[in-house]
């Protein structure tokens, strides 16, 4: 043999005999063989194979804890209690984590690994949550950036509450090499058990709404799943206030439709307060006015925070916030009944708000909302 | 010049996957130290400086959070902070960063005309951190790129 080919040689050698045995010890260390979780005291078994992490493992036996980053434990949105002791929590967790959490040993169920038995906890709502395989049937530009979506389910109906929602599952696309979950409130009404409509606003360098707005086609498979969210129409006799801008229409719509549709909670006054920067970030306004004529409890405030003149804008004018507290202070009656805060949009808007209604006397465990951030 | 154990670590972390779906350095085949270098060397030519470019993505962010998730005007920006879900690490493994994107692009711009990395510019916590401690503005082709030729058009 040459001998300049020895060397080559023999370093190729050891390098396969190394990555054999390192195959091997994989094979053999990580091989945690069938494992059992046992969710809420034993009110659901599942054998499952262990390795994986608890998150994957229940979406694989189809229990589908919320998750919107995929499982890269950044968007701590898959909390579970775990009873067994699976370890400290790990550095990735603790930035989600309050202390109480902590001590109840609440854990991100994306960064735990199914190792052995292990006993959780878990939401009983989770169980009914499925997975559904869908199509899109049309897609509709509402403004500029925002766009209505509606999904045909391939099979099967979809029962829901106005103003849960769902986790779009948006596949890898582009550059994006992984699949990603993300969540948006279902704008179509309970009654259509076979279609979902979703409001999706494109955000500057998101991984979701860029999908959406930019390589979304009719006709394309989709899957969705929920529904998820415990943001509903409350049994009370006290006026709704509620107040939502962008995107954060959609929960709205069904709730309004349903309401309309099914004469639910007929004692209910409803005041609708939404906000936009200017007319061409408007929209549904032509329907909502419509509803509001021929529906005599919904009132619909629509403000614009900077109408340019040429707009001859005649509504509301000014944030959304400062329009809502001069009709909880001037226009909307106070009576017997009371009010109950109903919010959707961003985290800052969702505060804000919930300020404003706390200044006119609307005590925080009336104030409902789904804070998506 | 030879890497830290610390950067090569951060510069793994930086690949699509690991820290977000998309990573960091876009469609930028140059390594993560000479990007570092080179938008240095930008900075100075372009007379810019990392602390005060941070400090006024950070001002700029804070005053659009008034908009409520709606664009908002400011001077001659159109500034529009939204919030996500959750937390972000940072690459070099010093800090979490709550998940938020901002957008700045000229308010004489339809937003709709606007082309990210062109004349709109995205970033979140992460972004500014990175820019401040690591001088590090991203590749070329990450959404979240700041650019310092766009960024000396925008801020200053």
């Amino acid at each position: 043999m040459n001998p300049i080919l020895i060397g080559p040689l023999t370093v190729a050698g050891i390098s396969t005999v190394l990555a054999l045995i390192i195959a091997v010890l994989d094979k053999v260390l990580n091989n945690y063989g069938e494992v059992e979780i046992s969710i809420n005291g034993g009110e659901k078994k599942l054998q499952v194979k262990g390795g994986a992490p608890l998150l994957s493992t229940l979406a694989a036996e189809n229990i589908f804890v919320p998750s919107a980053c995929g499982g890269r434990g950044t968007c701590g949105a898959c909390k579970c209690r775990v009873i067994s002791d699976v370890g400290p929590h790990l550095p990735t967790e603790l930035p989600f984590m309050s202390p109480d959490e902590i001590a109840h040993n609440v854990r991100l169920s994306c960064q735990v690994k199914v190792r052995s038995n292990i006993e959780i906890e878990l939401p009983r709502e989770l169980f009914s949550i499925k997975k559904y395989k869908t199509h899109v049937e049309k897609i509709r530009d509402v403004t500029h950036d925002i766009k209505e979506v509606l999904f045909t389910l391939d099979s099967g109906e979809i029962e829901f509450v106005s103003g849960q929602y769902v986790q779009l599952v948006v596949p890898p696309y582009g550059d994006i090499k992984e699949s990603a979950q993300r969540a948006y409130s279902m704008s179509s009404k309970p009654s259509d058990k076979k279609h979902v409509e979703l409001l999706i606003r494109l955000v500057p360098g998101g991984i979701a709404t860029t999908w959406v707005h930019k390589f979304l086609k009719e006709g394309d498979t989709v899957e969705l799943v929920g529904p998820f969210g415990e943001f509903r129409v409350h049994d009370t006799p006290a006026a709704m206030i509620c107040v939502a801008g962008g995107s954060g229409m959609a929960p709205f719509k069904s709730i309004f439709y349903n309401l309309y549709e099914t004469n639910a909670f007929p004692e209910k006054d409803i005041w609708y307060f939404f906000g936009a920067r200017t007319s061409k970030d408007m929209f549904y306004l032509e329907e909502l006015r419509e509803l509001q004529a021929k529906w005599p409890r919904f009132h619909l405030v629509a403000a614009l925070s900077e109408p340019s003149p040429e707009e001859n804008w005649a509504g509301d004018t000014g944030l959304i916030t400062d329009v809502l507290d001069r009709y909880l202070q001037t226009v909307i009656p106070k009576n017997d009944k009371g009010w109950e805060g109903y919010l959707c949009g961003s985290p800052g808007m969702i505060n804000a708000c919930i300020n404003v209604m706390k200044k006119h006397g609307i005590t925080e465990d009336k104030i409902y909302y789904d804070k998506f951030a | 010049m030879k890497q830290s154990p610390a950067d090569k670590q951060a510069f793994e972390r930086m690949a699509p996957g690991i820290i977000t779906a998309a990573g960091f350095l876009g469609f930028d085949d140059r390594p993560p130290d000479r990007i570092i270098a080179e938008d240095e060397r930008a900075f100075e030519e372009l007379g810019l400086d990392f602390e005060n470019v941070a400090d006024r993505l950070e001002e700029l962010a804070h005053k659009g959070e008034a908009g409520l998730g709606e664009p908002i005007t400011m001077g001659k920006l159109l500034v529009q902070s939204g919030d996500a879900r959750g937390m972000l690490p940072c690459p070099w493994e010093d800090g979490f960063f709550h998940k938020n994107a901002v957008s700045i692009s000229p308010v004489d711009t339809p937003l709709e005309a606007c082309v990210e990395g062109e004349d709109m510019l995205i970033y979140s916590e992460l972004s500014i951190h990175m820019l401040r401690v690591h001088h590090f503005c991203q590749g070329r082709g990450s959404p979240f790129r700041l650019e310092p030729a766009l960024l000396k058009q925008l801020l200053f």
